[in-house]
């Protein structure tokens, strides 16, 4: 690729930056993001990490639940109580695994922006990576692709760039301060009364200002009159 | 898939793995892929090891095994996270739990490095005891190779910790307005090049390192016992479990009488 157009990639290391979060094809810090639904391939992927995740869960129920049941007395050995166990068991795993679904889908209500934003920095770089087919192409000898106006598309993929990167930035600071943006209406009571202090601040200190200035100029016709009466007299 | 890619990051470069983890570089990604990449390796051998008895033993087995590993971790590890803060460690419960969770991973790749020979002799070999002493030995061997990294992946940790700690003390208590504090500056410098660091503490934090090692394998054995089967008797139907009698230990001497023929 050729390094004007690498430098108008968005890289996986920029984005964690940006957002401050972990981001990868499915997820964004710990949410999955709702545009996997859309690919095949990540799709795949969430399936597999659902999987994996009820896998675990399982993993850690089952022993825990048995050592439990065995040390309170239910478990008795025979072949249906062992059943119950295991039904018993199973549910309880299924259960946890929708908490951790709910969960995820709960935190990710709030990062509905940011999942758009991240797809068109997706967009934006798959867009790059069709520049860089054509540039490759253009580049065989006795071809007749050509990219035409390449400087304005690179101008063109600059300005999004830049825009994708103050999205980003300013998803990332309305997030931090969720909590502090919703109390706004209480914030600008407090500016305004602020602001009044303020003012009065002001006048006392112009006034202040305004009597050092009188005392100074006081002070200085004094001495110039001390002078000068000393000059008379000599 | 991406959580084998770090476990495999982690067997290439293990000790920049280890200062990533000090550093709180991502270390919930990591905690995650080593979780289910170790499970994942667990579960192949104890599907194997559970294959000497009934299908129903080697579903069983494989989510016992990695239950094991993973559970013993878990109720171990406030132990340790809780006594190392009391004796200074900056680390947070995350980290601790990385750190680990590193050495359960090695020991489930090593164990699954094993298991093409534990298969051949569960072909080959139709002797329930042979193979509950072979595998004993494979536990063992794993257990201790695992275990003896983790203590020096710790040791680095803390130590490298201790140091830097000091470092910044050092350099933090210079006289402000010194334009060449050359005196905190030399103290610094020859703190981090020959390691004079605090013995006493250091040394303390790694009895309780040992102490916590020897918790571990008490606790490992226990539930160990208390989970089994994992390799199911031959010519017994499958159970679940058994009941609570006895102990690892005894069981272990017993079988290696009757191997020998003494019983």
């Amino acid at each position: 690729m050729q390094p004007d157009l690498e430098d108008l990639r968005i890289t996986p290391r920029e984005l964690e930056n940006l957002t401050g979060l972990d981001i990868s094809d499915t997820f964004m810090g710990r949410v999955y993001r709702p545009s996997l639904f859309h690919h095949r391939s990540r799709l795949l992927s969430f399936v597999l990490t659902e999987i994996l995740t009820f896998g675990l869960i399982l993993i850690f129920c089952l022993p825990i639940s048995l050592v439990l049941a065995r040390g309170i007395g239910h478990l008795s050995g025979d072949a249906s109580s062992t059943f119950w166990f295991l039904v018993t068991t199973l549910g309880l795993s299924v259960a946890i695994a929708l908490c951790w679904n709910a969960f995820m889908w709960y935190k990710g209500k709030s990062l509905k922006v940011l999942a758009h934003l991240l797809d068109e920095v997706d967009q934006h770089n798959e867009i790059i990576q069709a520049v860089d087919i054509i540039d490759q192409l253009g580049s065989v000898r006795n071809s007749t692709v050509e990219l035409i106006d390449r400087p304005d598309v690179l101008n063109a993929l600059n300005a999004t760039r830049e825009t994708l990167l103050c999205g980003l930035m300013t998803e990332k600071i309305l997030r931090k301060n969720k909590r502090l943006i919703a109390r706004r209406y209480e914030l600008f009571a407090n500016i305004e009364t602020n602001i009044a202090r303020l003012q009065y601040l002001q006048v006392n200190s112009q006034a202040n200002e305004y009597g050092q200035l009188f005392n100074e100029a006081l002070r200085i016709g004094r001495s110039v009159q001390r002078e000068m009466e000393r000059l008379n007299t000599d | 898939m991406k959580h084998f890619a770090v476990l495999i990051t982690l067997l290439r470069d293990r000790k920049k793995f280890l200062t990533e983890i000090r550093q709180n570089v991502k270390v919930e990604r990591k905690i995650t892929s080593l979780l289910i990449a170790s499970s994942a390796f667990f579960a192949v051998y104890g599907a194997i090891i559970g294959a000497s008895s009934s299908w129903q033993q080697v579903i069983s087995s494989a989510i016992k095994l990695p239950a094991l590993y993973l559970i013993t971790l878990l109720i171990c590890l406030p132990t340790l996270y809780f006594f190392d803060i009391l004796f200074g460690s900056k680390l947070t419960f995350s980290q601790y739990a990385a750190l680990i969770l590193t050495t359960v991973s090695v020991i489930s790749v090593l164990l699954f490095s094993f298991a093409p020979v534990t298969l051949f002799f569960l072909i080959s070999i139709h002797e329930y005891n042979f193979f509950l002493l072979f595998n004993v030995a494979i536990f063992t061997i794993t257990g201790l190779v695992g275990v003896k990294m983790f203590y020096e992946g710790m040791r680095s940790v803390t130590a490298t910790e201790d140091r830097l700690q000091l470092v910044n003390a050092d350099l933090t208590s210079a006289p402000i307005g010194d334009f060449l504090p050359s005196d905190a500056i030399s103290k610094a410098v020859s703190r981090s090049a020959d390691g004079d660091l605090d013995d006493g503490l250091q040394k303390t934090r790694t009895r309780l390192l040992q102490l916590w090692l020897v918790l571990y394998a008490m606790v490992g054995c226990q539930l160990g016992w208390t989970l089994r089967p994992f390799f199911g008797a031959p010519n017994e139907t499958f159970n679940l479990f058994r009941s609570l009698e006895g102990n690892f230990y005894g069981q272990v001497w017993r079988s290696l009488l009757t191997l020998l023929g003494v019983q």
